[in-house]
């Protein structure tokens, strides 16, 4: 099958048009043969999927609930009732009037609805929805207040008045286009675009996407169907009162979409033909009819929550797995493009001037300048707190610098306006990867490739992705040397994946420079090998590559140009050999460069078995993850637990904490069973886990944090307890008061180490407690474990810092794909060439 | 002069209630992100259970009283179980629709089994008027209400903000996983915030019912506006919650005794649509901490 004739299926296979054919049809044939009543019936069933289609564009594509549209609705009936009866206006000039006086509505609503989320646009729609609906009781000279507007008179077709049956026929055509141009819609550019902006705010923008734009469009969309619907109901009923627009039609409409399937181009019909049928077939049981809906909806949410369409959709798809197919040459042709927007003749590059940024008393960021050339890689290091994120922040406009400057290759560049930037051609990569969870690989690669253009009207309902937009994506992909399945949604890939999937996406928009923020954090030894590679494969192509990495290997490695920054100021910038010599850099971050902890004795053997995991197995479903794991940890022993990214380390100590659950075999704390207990029961026996990534709480205080880590202490023991533990890590010190969510990646991870320690616990475990901090600053942590242990703590340790932690541990467990391959004395491990295969393999 | 303090005493009054059940969508987000939609209807069920308690059986009021206030906690314990529960757990957000299911539900069942005539509650020494505030005559249950909210208001201002558990019950919210290895039940957390929540519902039904009439369908439009309270006051502040029910129902009085009833409720809620668009966390709120 050709690449293109696979774009146009995919978006929109032909079933799909046979099925909306079929079923205009069907409706039609069911109409015709119908009684009057019946007929009405199978036109409100219509005109309320015509609504549903409208929704489905904003809640379904943009993600954003309204729980007013009961009031576009009813512009959309008065318009039409008011133009027809009082100004004899003809039908078929009022039903897009009808539509766009609705949509005008429905501009001005998205002014204040989209700054506010959640339950603050829920209100704002559920507010607008009133104001309707008493607006329209109360302007009795044009409404006709609570008596309503009566004789709406019905349109004229080739010389006959139109009854129930030729006004759903009407309904049926206009739902049959309707549908037909939400399939083209969803699969075209401003489909993904709006399913973009659902997935990630942030990300979005940092393709170049306008968040506001497109939001305000899917707004307009909908209000605009919404009011077509209402027309079409006005000259239905003959009649417009404000009682056929209670705050309840508005839930009825939600209804339809949900229970239908959001996002599925079927759903509102089959959750019209739900929401209305139904009441009609039950009307036998007269008024327990709402009640019986109640029960219905309830049953519907709970067994088929995508939806009834979404859930036969998921079992008609068939696996896809194609990979992309490399094309080096197109992708250098692609990335070397020029691009508008640059000073004639100039690629300067970027060149950051004396950027300033301050956070609450706070400079975070402190008369900052560099300069990053194209076809170079620039390395941005320093400990943490430093205001590495911060001026990344700064240069992509995710925040607004107080003064200073950036330019580009000649042109200054606006602040603080993310997706202006991108479409500058600045691209970035985030801390913690960023994906459209729900769009498929393949997907979040294409909408990048817009770079924010998405094309007019004709564009937004034409065919699907283009072949050679496809063919481009794939090599982009292959380039950042992602081998798996295109067509895989973003959520489920693997922590490898999701970054190469990153920077192909961040490549995509055909930058001159690209920011990526520790891109090799959490990866192996191989895969940043790897990854070193791509960066400088891409600086070479022309790209000015800027990264934040802490993994001094391959900062030095594949640097050509240092920027060292300390306490939001630049400390010194130039190569590598320079900033290695300096001074003041080893002293702030370098450290020793080869951990200088003094081991203390090996201490006298002790036999008790604080923790004991006997032939466990764990999984995520039907995944197996782990698999008859044995070990165990003696009293005062420091036990570290290696292996590569994927082996089980995470998942191995969830199941052991509590937070993973089922699992097989047998987990034993002092002797007591606690493979059953959930995660808040084990703690009270005396286990606890640092979890993985900074886990803190954002908006305690970093004192309130270490207290809920002592909560099983009365008040006084636990305020003692952090003192002791902020003289233990001092940095925490002057932070005492901020809220933990505004710390630097490695204050949080020390403040999450802290808060696992306060409640004295009998064996701590710790998961990647180096992950994301400096070298100097792990040094300080090292020895901080180091001193536990020497205290007689017991400590379970997971590190991807393999030399490090044996440096440290008195013995240790290798694991591979889930299984205990290797176990021994640290030194023993350390010596044992199946170390080295299990991380480099 | 007289006017416009009756409209305030009357708008402190019933803007205290919006306060109160504006609480119970306060404190269930403020542990879990969810919210029982239908709250109102938890109101409704609260001021029938003690009508049909105290008036139709008779019962002694403390008894009544109690029996009400059981049954809304129950109430509330049961719309977490299948109304926010199941979905929360995967991370969806249908529980909105279906909290508004069981709103539905709830409404019709006491719809069938109460009737649908209103009653109303018989006069008695709580609805006396026994006070005089600013020249005007009030009940003992006029003042009674607003003593009610803010005293609510306060405990949970003091709780959260000094406590340790009440820190804990906010952590949660942050970090459901990071709460658990803390040794918090999140479960058991959440479950008791949702019988907090009908709690605080049923006593603003009790409090409400002798001012108005009993009925299905009492609780709707109380319930709506009582969310906009919530969103108002900046959905986790419990001050804010409270005074932003005393601002809104100040508003909603003072507009009625000014320009009549027709408009009150276009301008109430015209002022939502604005206050929010200049205000995008509440009045009172405060923005999350957003990191990149």
């Amino acid at each position: 099958m050709s690449e293109r004739t696979y774009a146009a299926r995919a978006s929109s296979p032909p079933a799909l048009y046979a099925a909306i054919a079929a079923l205009t049809l069907g409706g039609g044939v069911a109409s015709y043969f119908a009684n009057g009543y019946q007929q009405y019936v199978i036109a409100m069933v219509a005109i309320t999927a015509i609504v549903g289609v409208g929704l489905n564009v904003l809640l379904g594509l943009a993600g954003q609930l309204s729980l007013g549209h009961v009031g576009f609705y009813a512009i959309g009936a008065y318009a039409c009732a008011i133009l027809t009866t009082r100004y004899g206006w003809s039908f078929w000039i009022v039903l897009p009037l009808a539509g766009i006086a609705a949509a005008i509505a429905g501009a001005l609503l998205a002014a204040p609805a989209l700054r506010v989320r959640g339950p603050y646009l829920a209100m704002v729609t559920i507010a607008f929805g009133f104001v309707i609906e008493q607006s329209a009781a109360e302007m009795k000279s044009l409404t006709g207040g609570w008596n309503g507007i009566m004789n709406v008179p019905r349109p004229t077709f080739a010389g006959l008045a139109m009854d129930e049956f030729g006004i759903g026929v009407l309904a049926l055509v206009l739902l049959a286009a309707l549908l037909v141009l939400f399939a083209r819609l969803r699969g075209g550019t401003w489909g993904l675009a709006m399913r973009a902006t659902r997935d990630a705010e942030v990300a979005s923008q940092s393709i170049g996407l306008a968040l506001v734009t497109i939001r305000t469009v899917a707004f307009v969309i909908s209000a605009f169907l919404a009011g077509i619907a209402g027309a079409l109901f006005a000259i239905l009923g003959n009649f417009v009162s404000p009682e056929s627009f209670p705050f309840f039609q508005s839930i009825t409409f939600l209804l339809v979409v949900l229970v239908g399937g959001a996002g599925t181009v079927l759903g509102p019909v089959a959750g019209a033909i739900v929401v209305v049928l139904l009441p009609e077939v039950l009307s036998f049981l007269a008024e327990y009819r709402l009640l019986f809906f109640g029960v219905l909806l309830l049953i519907v949410l709970w067994l088929v929550p995508e939806g009834i369409v979404g859930a036969i959709g998921r079992r008609l798809r068939a696996a896809d797995a194609r990979t992309p197919q490399s094309d080096e040459n197109r992708v250098a042709a692609f990335l070397a493009t020029d691009t508008s927007g640059s000073a004639p003749g100039s690629r300067d590059g970027l060149v950051v001037d004396g950027l300033a940024i301050a956070f609450g008393g706070t400079q975070a960021v402190n008369d900052v300048s560099l300069v990053a050339k194209p076809g170079e890689v620039t390395s941005i290091i320093g400990p943490n707190g430093a205001g590495k994120t911060t001026l990344l922040n700064l240069i992509g406009g995710f925040y607004r610098a107080d003064r200073g400057s950036v330019v580009l290759d000649g042109v200054v560049l606006p602040k603080g306006t993310t997706y202006r930037i991108a479409r500058a051609g600045i691209a970035r990569t985030f801390q913690t990867t960023q994906l459209f969870a729900r769009m498929t690989v393949l997907e979040n690669v294409l909408i990048a490739l817009r770079r924010g253009g998405l094309g007019g009207v004709r564009e937004a309902v034409g065919q699907g992705a283009d072949a050679d937009a496809t063919a481009l994506g794939c090599a982009l992909l292959a380039f950042a040397g992602y081998r798996g399945s295109i067509h895989r949604p973003a959520g489920e890939l693997p922590h490898v994946d999701r970054r190469l999937v990153e920077i192909a996406r961040a490549l995509a928009t055909r930058p001159r420079v690209l920011l990526l923020d520790e891109p090799a954090a959490g990866l192996g030894e191989g895969d940043t090998k790897r990854l070193g590679a791509l960066l400088q494969r891409i600086a070479k192509r022309g790209v000015a590559v800027v990264i934040i990495e802490h993994d001094m290997n391959l900062v030095m490695g594949i640097s050509d140009h240092i920027v060292a920054l300390d306490a939001g100021r630049r400390l010194v910038a130039g190569t590598p050999a320079d900033v290695r010599a300096n001074d003041d850099v080893r002293a702030a971050y370098l450290g020793e460069g080869e951990l200088a902890i003094a081991r203390s004795a090996a201490r006298s053997e002790s036999s008790e078995i604080v923790l004991a995991v006997d032939g466990v197995d764990a999984g995520y479903g039907p995944l197996p993850v782990l698999s008859q794991i044995r070990l165990d940890v003696k009293r005062g022993e420091l036990v570290a637990l290696l292996g590569a990214n994927g082996a089980g380390k995470s998942t191995l100590m969830r199941a052991i904490a509590g937070l993973h659950r089922p699992v097989r075999g047998r987990v034993l704390l002092l002797g007591r069973e606690i493979a059953l207990l959930p995660a808040h029961r084990i703690v009270r026996d005396g286990l606890t886990l640092v979890p993985e990534g900074r886990q803190v709480f954002s908006e305690l205080s970093v004192v309130d944090n270490i207290l809920m880590g002592a909560l099983a202490l009365d008040r006084r023991a636990a305020e003692s307890e952090v003192e002791r533990l902020i003289a233990r890590f001092p940095i925490l010190d002057p932070l005492r008061d901020r809220r933990a969510g505004l710390l630097s990646g490695g204050e949080q991870q020390m403040l999450a180490i802290a808060r696992g320690l306060a409640a004295r616990p009998k064996i701590v475990l710790l998961d990647e407690p180096s992950l994301g901090l400096a070298p100097a600053i792990v040094e300080s942590l090292y020895r901080v474990l180091e001193q536990l242990r020497s205290e007689g703590t017991t400590i379970l340790l997971v590190d991807q810092m393999a030399r490090l932690a044996l440096s440290i541990a008195d013995r240790a467990y290798v694991i591979q794909s889930g299984r205990v391959v290797q176990q021994g004395s640290a030194e023993d491990v350390r010596n044992d060439a199946a170390l080295e295969k299990a991380y480099l393999g | 002069m007289d006017l416009f303090v009756a409209a305030l005493v009357t708008g402190v009054g019933l803007g205290s209630m919006y306060g109160l059940l504006a609480l119970g969508f306060y404190v269930t987000y403020a542990v879990s992100s969810t919210v029982n939609f239908a709250q109102g209807s938890t109101m409704m069920l609260g001021a029938v259970m003690g009508f049909t308690f105290g008036v139709t059986l008779g019962l002694p009021w403390i008894v009544a009283i109690l029996l009400a206030l059981v049954a809304c906690v129950v109430w509330g314990v049961v719309v977490e179980a299948i109304g926010v529960r199941p979905f929360a757990r995967r991370g969806s957000d249908l529980w909105l629709m279906a909290t508004v299911a069981l709103g539905l539900i709830l409404e019709n069942v006491v719809l069938f089994t109460f009737g649908k005539d209103p009653r109303g509650m018989p006069q008695s020494a709580l609805t006396a008027e026994a006070f005089s505030v600013g020249g005007l005559r009030v009940s003992l249950l006029q003042v009674t209400i607003p003593v009610v909210g803010l005293a609510i208001a306060f405990a949970l201002h003091v709780l959260t903000r000094h406590t340790r558990s009440g820190k804990s019950m906010l952590a949660i919210v942050q970090n459901p996983d990071a709460a658990r290895l803390m040794g918090i039940d999140v479960r058991a957390a959440i479950v008791g915030a949702y019988a907090v929540s009908g709690l605080f519902a049923g006593i603003a039904g009790l409090l409400i019912a002798p001012l108005f009439t009993v009925s299905s369908s009492m609780g709707t439009l109380f319930g709506i506006k009582a969310f906009a309270v919530a969103i108002l006051g900046g959905i986790g502040n419990p001050w804010g919650v409270v005074l932003a029910g005393l601002i809104y129902g100040s508003a909603e009085s003072l507009i009625t005794a000014t320009f009549g009833s027709t408009y009150t409720q276009i301008l109430t809620f015209g002022l939502v649509i604005v206050a929010l668009a200049l205000r995008p966390d509440g009045l009172f709120g405060r923005a999350g901490v957003k990191k990149v």
